[in-house]
């Protein structure tokens, strides 16, 4: 006899999650919902918790971007399945703005990270790919971010990120984290891009988040 | 000992005069001839005459017939972005996940189809000019690659897990493209076609997704290569490959490059047996100095001394923007000249 106790069907979503099976995720968080189990919970008790083991297994060094595409998948299914109407789901930590830079198209990269940022209850602003630096100042201090972050994948992009810091400084902007990461960008320190932290793995780059940015939000 | 038989001689454990070393130029040749990277990979003619130019200014071991990673896309109908300085990137993928007829897809002529005839007119021009002296390499995507650069590499990914039997046919199709294009380029004059395949990186995907859809196609394909002629088989695969490295000799691979995220001491256990290049860290020959690489270098070389079966080459591509005098420091360290 099937076990309906929402603690059973909750670890049944934490586990489709981490499978990327979207279907079986959906159904487990409707099922939530329908057992009176509130939006937020599911994505504290469910989402997140799902991220928290691919968080631990990104550390000890067993990770592919494989796993974490499904899993965003099935998390995007199910936040839609959550917030049909597209509502916005209320941000309650700070806002982070996340660019590839002019030259550089990729964003494979960048959009995992926006996933996971989300999940983790920031808000993005995410610049795109090919942004011009101009763009991504601009953008900076018009959503009053508390971190930039720049993903890049080929080499040639290196001097206009070495470039960002004294751009921010110039706008008044002393006081944003800058943050780097990408096949390119994580093989060069942080001293040489003259950024705050260079990022190895998505997950890496949330640690730093969190560490440098503790007193926001919740 | 010419460089041909030097990269034999270190490919078969025996003793090279010294350490072959292999630059990664690609886009750089033609920056170090004034030449735009946009220009420099559209013209097989003009490949291949900055490609002499920068072996006759380094001296390395082996010259490429290498554009870019979008060249049997755009045989296939991808629409590319060509900036003038830098290297194409796809614009629109030349397949749809929902699309996929394979009964309908050909693979492409290498004699007629984008730019694959320019690649082998270069491979032919590199081979009349060096002959059997240096080691000339052409380039094929590997399958998983191709199929990424085919759909995308999201939709590739999806497919494999939503569809495992389309997919499959995917990289079946794949692996015809690369091999009739590796054919034609060995025939054409290359000593071999490299494969490189960074999409199969195990920081992309598990190792058991290697074994399970990737092994049998690389082993065909390598197969095929030295059926048709191909001098050693070299394989490719960016990133932190560590797990898939006791793969490579069941798929017949003579050269593993290992890129600057392994460990060489690790890749050495794991691959007791199969000649190794790499692994200096391709931006640091635009970062760091001569000295730096020069260090690097000779910590390499140290480590291969005794055992052998080594090339010193960078990780992966040297950028073309890299400082001309620190692809020296490279060569000059495995010449052992200070």
């Amino acid at each position: 006899m099937a076990d309906n106790r929402p603690e059973e069907t909750m670890r049944q979503l934490v586990m489709a999650l981490l499978d990327g099976d979207q279907a079986e995720a959906v159904g487990a968080a409707l099922a939530l919902r329908a057992a009176g189990i509130d939006n937020g919970r599911i994505i504290a008790d469910g989402i997140e918790a799902a991220m928290g083991h691919l968080n631990a297994k990104c550390t000890l060094q067993q990770f592919n971007l494989l796993e974490i595409m499904l899993c965003g998948r099935a998390v995007t299914a199910v936040m839609k399945a959550l917030f049909p109407a597209e509502a916005p789901l209320a941000p309650t930590q700070g806002t982070v703005v996340l660019a590839a830079l002019e030259g550089d198209v990729h964003d494979l990269g960048k959009n995992i990270v926006r996933m996971i940022l989300t999940v983790e209850g920031y808000r993005v602003v995410d610049c795109g790919k090919d942004c011009l630096l101009d763009h991504v100042i601009e953008t900076v201090g018009r959503e009053d971010a508390i971190m930039v972050g720049i993903s890049g994948l080929i080499s040639t992009v290196v001097p206009q990120v070495r470039r960002v810091r004294g751009m921010l400084d110039t706008a008044g902007l002393s006081a944003v984290q800058v943050m780097t990461g990408g096949a390119a960008l994580k093989q060069v320190s942080a001293a040489s891009l003259n950024v705050d932290f260079v990022a190895q793995t998505a997950f890496d780059g949330l640690h730093y988040l969190r560490a440098a940015a503790p007193g926001v939000g919740r | 000992m010419n460089s041909l038989e030097r990269i034999a001689a270190a490919a078969a454990f025996g003793t090279p005069d010294r350490v072959p070393v292999v630059a990664q130029v690609f886009g750089h040749a033609g920056v170090l001839a004034g030449v735009a990277v946009g220009d420099y990979v559209r013209d097989g003619a003009l490949l291949a005459r900055c490609q002499l130019a920068a072996l006759a200014h380094y001296g390395y071991d082996a010259v490429f017939a290498l554009m870019d990673v979008n060249v049997e896309a755009e045989a296939l109908g991808a629409r590319l972005r060509w900036p003038a300085e830098r290297y194409p990137s796809i614009e629109t993928y030349p397949l749809r996940p929902d699309r996929l007829d394979f009964a309908r897809l050909a693979t492409p002529d290498p004699a007629h189809a984008g730019r694959m005839p320019e690649l082998l007119q270069a491979a032919r021009l590199l081979r009349d000019a060096v002959g059997d002296e240096v080691l000339v390499v052409g380039c094929v995507l590997g399958p998983m690659t191709l199929a990424s650069q085919l759909l995308g590499f999201e939709a590739a990914i999806y497919l494999a897990i939503d569809e495992p039997e389309q997919f499959g046919r995917l990289l079946d199709f794949a692996t015809e493209v690369a091999t009739r294009f590796g054919i034609a380029q060995i025939q054409a004059g290359a000593h071999l076609p490299l494969v490189f395949d960074p999409s199969a990186s195990p920081e992309l995907l598990p190792p058991q997704f290697y074994r399970e859809f990737l092994l049998p196609r690389l082993a065909r394909l390598f197969g095929t290569f030295k059926a048709a002629g191909a001098a050693l088989n070299w394989l490719h695969t960016a990133g932190a490959a560590e797990s898939i490295l006791p793969f490579y000799p069941l798929v017949g691979v003579d050269i593993a490059n290992i890129d600057y995220a392994v460990d060489p001491e690790r890749a050495l256990r794991a691959l007791p047996h199969t000649c190794l290049d790499g692994n200096l860290k391709p931006l640091a020959f635009v970062c760091d100095t001569p000295a730096d690489i020069a260090c690097a270098a000779a910590r390499l070389l140290d480590l291969f001394a005794a055992r052998g079966g080594f090339i010193l080459s960078s990780g992966c591509e040297i950028p073309p923007e890299a400082r001309p005098e620190n692809i020296t420091a490279m060569v000059m360290a495995a010449r052992r000249v200070d």
